[in-house]
């Protein structure tokens, strides 16, 4: 499709015309209408000799098919003098082609220094030479197009070829230098790596090859490269042979290990696979895109680790959601697995292990720790943990324990388990690593068990990272404790106990027992946990475990099955009951510092919560770029030592919808509209800009998803972080606040801001001031200010002009409306409400208003984020009154069917905005009053839904029909008597 | 009155859209050269030249006139808005009715640009200003193209009152096309249905895009002469002009609240009566109309306004097809400024070439048979409103 491209008027030089590629791209120019300079040195293609045969031949060959052609002889070192021919010749130079080069190959061993640097000054040198002779031309005409001949030997390598591969690479480099440095000058520069027979290729491919490998295959991309209309820019490009193809760089995401702890040669290698991961690849384009990796890991600091544990890894790292049920069964199985029911006789545990006991059946609190830590056991088991835990079972202890219940869990129930690492400390020796898990039910979504389980890892300590919380949990204390249970556990309890679900054969088998260390099998540590809390809701609820709160202890030492085990316990207070447990037989403490507490009263089961998922903080309601950009001016003035410490102008392009801000930060002013010096510009879309000055997405993450984008002073937008101090701005700080009763409450900042909202897109839209070129004064009242909208010098301000050439007058509150949308100004001005005076014509030319997008306006009336729970409470300022006629008339028409006489016409009308239709028969024996539309009806009638109700008031149709709100088709002479509609509502 | 004027000679160029023509003066060399040719004298026997233009810096009539000669005689550039045309031969008229010259030159051109009418000067009074409130007060003011709001409101006016057909504008559109087709000057010649042109963009209910004339660039000229100067040089006109009248607005344009006053109804009615008056010829003995249908509606309200048709009953008029060939009149033969198109400058002599043509028989295709009296009605906002009527010699 499309035309041919043609060069008409253009001047082309080509270097090393004389043959081969150039001898072809020449031609060809010639034929489309440019005027070549074929420059050749006429050398051969190892680079010796010179003549000017090669040259002139070409000019002839261009000249006999029409074309216009110079020949020069000089070698591309003398690039100037190119230039100067096309200039002298031509008056101009529009597009230059590097071509020229010649070949020294030879092993790298063998080449000599004449190798190596003839082969740079031809190919490197020469295309300096004349490139840099014509780039002043090219950007002071604003137009140029510059094409450098690189090889595939360069991007590749090639045996042989080490001088020239280097060479034609070091093109690639200037190539896309030139392409920056040029783009704001419409000079565009590309790289092409040709394969075609010529003399360079002659010696190094083989014949039949070569005659399919014509240059003139290589010459379209050239040309098409050269044309005008081709934006291409910065580009490496390999062609030939019918192929054509594009490059760019490819590079994997990598490893980064986060600064502030050694790295080492082994991590490198370690991380080698991740290094080398082309699965998770990016194309960084400019070097803006590549050093962003580098740059975000720049301020994020390392918080340690070692072989054993990376805290940057593990930390906060949230495993995925598992669910699991229980029911009576497995709770009295716990039961009796920590010793509950030993006396079958014995009504006192009968509620723990009797699901039909009469006076009801309760779980043990404590039971809340299985089904979460058997969601642990069963990730680990299939080899789902957090990443950055790289130690083995051997090496964990189960530390301590903190479980709380929200309430008596139910008798049955699905839980679903959401766990994540949550502390990571390094105690020296040892390192401790604490997951937290937070069960809910299922169905519900009501939260009922929170565990923090901790665990000891041997060994793992001395990254010197953070220490960690000291155990709050008190000792026991020294006085005599309130109550002491003394519980034998059977030899067997650790095989009845493991039946609720840890499996570890550490508690049965008695080999794998003497693997770790211990001569026999040991019981559990959450069962004497269990047993710990039975034994204090014995002692001070009476057995009932319904108000049992929490339960925090710390595993001293093991038991072994059917040891007796002693629970001494201290009343701190009515609700907080400290406890030790030990081992008689052995006189050994086995869980220290515990703690258990109580509610008040039996807790109730919540209402169905809001889902969590729901949590994450929506922005504010109603925060509008603008009121974000007020609050960060106003924290601009408040801190004048800003200035001081960044000093830089930043520019903030925002896209959908479009506005443009100024961060002045060396005059200490933020303002809307572009500078034209701003040393950092940041461009993204409104809604990553709202999410980052709220805090919801993280400005590194958006530059690395490639959503922000910086340019000028990478550097400077760091100096940025002064933004996170900023606190988010409230809705109600700055947008107008709106009073249930719907009034709305309007403060001259509001108008402020709609005007600066219009500043922002006139100063982008310089078009503008071309089409309208009229000056506005606008004057609102209540409140009252006066702003100038100068569509001649492209501004808008606060204030009057002497001599506007259009004025409009109306309130506040219906400027407002106006500009959000919520009223037509057609129709405030019809209602009076609107004046304008001076070149009313010129009142046409604001339409451009309605292009600026609504949702960056704020509004008087709510906010325009508000959730729909918000605006219920609102009331919409304009109901709907076309059903209300539709019914008001059919009961006219019951009570009068005289009605069909006077208007005998059938009368269809289609409310549009109301989405409402219906058709009048007011016609005949049985006249009617139906909805739809019938569009087969003599008179088909269109009109708003405020046409409606003017009707429905008495105004006149005519008036209606002739400011065009109501249209009618079909008979008209029946809109004349639309009488029957009067007074309906 | 005055001395008999004849038309001597006339001239046009293919009317062109905007940015597809040769600049004004080539335009207008063009179209002066063929009236010249037409008259059967050289540029040297004119006397004084009137250039209409609206367009343009001032003088482009010189530079215009200078491109065929450059012999010092008076040249005066001359405007009305859409009426331009007809107040240059108007002029031309005067002088030679008047006795001050024998032969004069009438020629007009409009080098136009894209898009709808719009005014230049933001830094002083709109001369439409008092137009524009009486639409405002009427109707209001809205986004599309004001001409159309202004026609378009005036159809809408009538409509009211008459209950007239959308569909009944619109095959006035359709009449121009079916005449386009058969005038090589036209720059619409595509044949068009009713239902084609309903369906186009809506521009101001009830005017649809092929309701209104384009922007288009272009040039006509005519001479006249006195019959001494006939006499004189053996040359034997085919064509004089019975009668001209121009009248601008009456204080009803502004304060008749009323679309159609405003836009030029009154201004109309006046000259054509004044016309038939002076003329002693009446709408019953003419054949052939050239009228300004700028927009279907003005068509529409002319027929009414120089009583081709009663008032109330132009869509009866139009169904019978009284304005067409077989009909009781052929209205604007040419296409019209629907579909020949509006150089602004031009118009005026474009509708005063193809009366000639018609009364001389040399129409072509399109030829009005028995063509012995040509009507002219040619109008301006702001506003001027020039009728003429052509007699054959």
């Amino acid at each position: 499709m499309g035309s041919e491209l043609r060069f008409d008027g253009k001047v082309v030089v080509i270097t090393g015309a004389g043959a081969g590629l150039g001898r072809s791209h020449a031609l060809f120019f010639g034929k489309r209408g440019a005027q070549v300079v074929v420059n050749d040195l006429g050398g051969s293609a190892t680079g010796g000799g010179k003549s000017s045969a090669a040259a002139d031949k070409v000019v002839e060959e261009i000249k006999a098919a029409g074309g216009k052609a110079v020949a020069n002889y000089d070698s591309v070192e003398d690039g100037d003098k190119i230039v100067k021919t096309a200039i002298d010749s031509f008056g101009r130079l529009d597009v230059l082609i590097n071509n020229a080069g010649i070949l020294r190959d030879v092993s790298f061993q063998k080449m000599t220094k004449e190798d190596w640097d003839l082969i740079f000054r031809v190919h490197v040198n020469g295309a300096f030479r004349c490139s840099h002779a014509a780039w002043p031309i090219m950007r002071e005409q604003g137009y140029g197009r510059i094409i450098f001949t690189t090889s595939a030997a360069g991007i590749y390598g090639n045996f042989g070829q080490a001088n020239y591969s280097a060479a034609k690479l070091a093109l690639v480099g200037l190539s896309n230098t030139l392409a920056v440095e040029g783009e704001k000058k419409n000079v565009l520069v590309n790289a092409i790596a040709p394969i075609a027979a010529s003399r360079l290729t002659e010696t190094v491919l083989p014949k039949d090859m070569l005659e399919n490998l014509k240059p003139e295959y290589v010459t379209p991309l050239v040309a098409w490269l050269a044309h005008d209309s081709c934006k291409e820019n910065g580009g490496l490009y390999e062609v030939g042979g019918g192929y054509f193809g594009k490059l760019r760089w490819e590079r994997t995401e990598g490893k980064l290990f986060k600064l502030g702890r050694e790295i080492s040669p082994e991590a490198v290698r370690g991380a080698w696979d991740d290094v080398t991961n082309w699965k998770k690849a990016t194309h960084p384009g400019n070097i803006t895109e590549s050093l962003s990796t580098v740059m975000s890991n720049l301020s994020t600091k390392s918080k340690g680790g070692n072989e054993f544990i990376d805290v940057d890894q593990a930390l906060g790292y949230e495993l995925p959601e598992l669910e699991s049920s229980y029911d009576e069964r497995d709770l009295a199985l716990y039961a009796l697995g920590v010793g509950a029911g030993k006396t079958p006789g014995d009504v006192k545990d009968l509620h723990l292990v009797y699901e039909r006991n009469g006076d009801g059946f309760y779980s043990l609190p404590t039971y809340g720790v299985v089904p979460a830590l058997n969601a642990i056991f069963k990730m680990a088991a299939e080899g789902q943990t957090a990443p950055g835990l790289n130690y083995g079972l051997d090496r964990i202890l189960h530390g301590e324990q903190y479980l709380e219940v929200m309430r008596p869990l139910p008798p049955k129930a699905t839980l679903k388990h959401k766990a994540r690492i949550s502390e990571i400390s390094d105690k020296g020796k040892h390192a401790v690593v604490v997951t937290h898990l937070d069960s809910y039910d299922a169905e519900t979504g009501e939260l009922l068990v929170k565990n923090d389980v901790s665990m000891v890892v041997k060994g793992a300590g001395g990254w010197g990272g953070e220490r960690g919380a000291a155990n709050e949990a008190p000792p026991a204390p020294e006085r005599a404790p309130d109550a002491v249970i003394t519980e034998k556990t059977s030899e067997s309890q650790a095989l009845l106990y493991r039946l609720s679900g840890d499996w570890n054969p550490l508690h049965v088998d008695p080999e794998f027992a003497t693997m770790f260390g211990f001569e026999k099998p040991i019981l559990h540590g959450l069962c004497t946990f269990g047993y710990a809390g039975r034994a204090v809701v014995t002692a001070f609820a009476k057995g009932d475990p319904r108000t049992f709160k929490s339960i925090k202890v710390r595993f001293a030492d093991s038991v072994f099955p059917g040891e007796t085990l002693k629970i001494e316990m201290w009343k701190e207070t009515d609700l907080k009951i400290l406890l030790r447990a030990s081992v008689v037989e052995r006189n050994k403490v086995v869980l220290s510092n515990g703690v258990v507490e109580f509610y008040p009263e039996i807790p109730k089961p919540r209402a169905k919560e809001a889902p969590k998922a729901a949590a994450a903080a929506a922005a504010p309601a109603g925060l509008t770029t603008s009121a974000a950009f007020e609050g960060i001016g106003a924290y601009v003035s408040a801190h004048p030592e800003l200035t001081k410490e960044v000093g830089v102008v930043y520019q903030f392009k925002i896209k959908k919808p479009d506005s443009a801000w100024i961060v002045d930060l060396k005059a200490g002013v933020v303002k809307a509209g572009t500078v034209e010096k701003a040393e950092c510009t940041l461009e993204l879309s409104d809604s990553d800009w709202l999410d980052m000055v709220t805090g919801k997405a993280d400005p590194m993450k958006l530059f690395q998803g490639g959503k922000l984008k910086i340019s000028g002073n990478v550097m400077a937008s760091q100096k940025l972080g002064f933004l996170k101090k900023i606190e988010r701005p409230a809705s109600s700080a700055l947008s107008p606040t709106l009073s249930p009763a719907g009034e709305r409450e309007t403060v001259a900042i509001s108008a402020a801001m709609t005007f600066e909202g219009i500043g922002a897109y006139v100063a982008k839209t310089p078009d503008l001031v071309k089409q309208v070129n009229m000056v506005y004064q606008f004057k609102l009242s209540s409140p009252d200010s006066a702003w100038v909208l100068d569509l001649k010098a492209g501004a808008v301000k606060a204030g009057t002009v002497e001599k506007a050439d259009c004025t409009l007058a109306l309130s506040n509150s219906d400027w407002l409306d106006m500009v959000s949308g919520k009223a037509d100004p057609m129709k405030l001005f019809q209602g009076g409400k609107l004046k304008i005076t001076g070149n009313v014509m010129a009142s046409q030319k604001l339409d451009f208003l309605k292009k600026i997008d609504k949702s960056s306006m704020p509004t008087a009336s709510a906010s325009a984020a508000a959730a729909p729970a918000a605006s219920a409470s609102a009331p919409d300022s304009a109901e709907v009154i076309a059903p209300k006629v539709f019914k008001a008339l059919q009961e006219r028409l019951a009570k009068n069917p005289g009605l069909a006489k006077e208007v005998d016409a059938v009368i269809a009308f289609k409310v549009k905005d109301a989405g409402f239709e219906f058709t009048a028969e007011l016609k005949g024996g049985s006249p009617s009053v139906k909805p739809g539309f019938d569009a087969k009806a003599g008179t088909r009638i269109t009109l708003t839904d405020e046409a409606l109700a003017a009707l429905a008031k008495g105004e006149s149709a005519q008036s209606l029909f002739q400011h065009g709100q109501l249209r009618v088709d079909g008979e008209l002479a029946p809109a004349h008597r639309l009488g029957f509609l009067k007074q309906l509502v | 009155m005055g001395r008999k004027v004849n038309v001597l000679g006339v001239g046009m160029v293919k009317f062109q859209k905007p940015g597809a023509s040769d600049g004004y003066e080539v335009m207008a060399k063009g179209a002066i050269t063929d009236a010249l040719k037409d008259a059967g004298i050289d540029f040297t026997k004119v006397e004084q030249a009137y250039a209409g233009y609206v367009f343009g810096d001032s003088t482009c009539g010189q530079r215009a006139v200078y491109s065929v000669g450059t012999t010092g005689i008076p040249v005066i550039n001359v405007n009305n808005n859409c009426s331009t045309g007809s107040t240059a031969l108007f002029l031309a008229r005067q002088a030679i009715e008047g006795g001050l010259a024998e032969c004069v030159l009438a020629v007009g051109f409009e080098q136009m640009q894209k898009g709808a009418l719009a005014s230049t000067w933001n830094d002083r009074t709109n001369p439409l200003d008092k137009h524009v409130d009486v639409m405002n007060a009427e109707q209001g003011v809205n986004q599309a193209p004001f001409a159309a709001q202004m026609f378009g409101g005036a159809a809408r006016e009538y409509r009211w009152k008459y209950g007239t057909k959308k569909e009944t504008f619109a095959k006035i559109s359709e009449k121009a096309r079916k005449h386009a087709a058969k005038n090589p000057f036209a720059l619409f010649r595509e044949v068009l249905s009713v239902e084609q042109i309903m369906a186009s963009d809506e521009v101001f209910d009830p005017l649809t895009r092929f309701q209104c004339c384009p922007p288009t660039c272009g040039a006509a000229a005519a001479i006249l002469c006195s019959d001494e100067f006939a006499k004189k040089h053996g040359l034997k006109p085919a064509v004089n002009i019975a009668g001209q009248v121009m009248t601008t607005d009456f204080a009803s344009s502004f304060d008749g609240h009323s679309m159609t006053k405003m836009i030029g109804y009154d201004m109309a009615k006046s000259a054509a009566d004044q016309l038939y008056e002076k003329t002693g010829t009446g709408p019953k003995d003419v054949q052939v109309v050239e009228l300004h249908d700028c927009f279907t509606a003005n068509e529409l309200l002319t027929y009414e306004a120089i009583g081709l048709c009663p008032e109330g009953g132009a869509e009866k008029f139009i169904w019978d097809d009284d304005n067409t060939y077989g009909g009781k009149f052929v209205v604007n033969p040419s296409g019209g400024l629907l579909s020949k198109g509006h150089p602004l400058g031009a118009t005026g002599l474009a509708q005063c070439t193809e009366l000639v043509w018609h009364l001389r028989g040399t129409a072509g295709e399109r030829q009005v048979p028995n063509a012995k009296v040509a009507l002219q009605h040619n109008l301006g906002l702001g506003g001027a409103c020039v009728m003429t009527m052509y007699k054959k010699n």
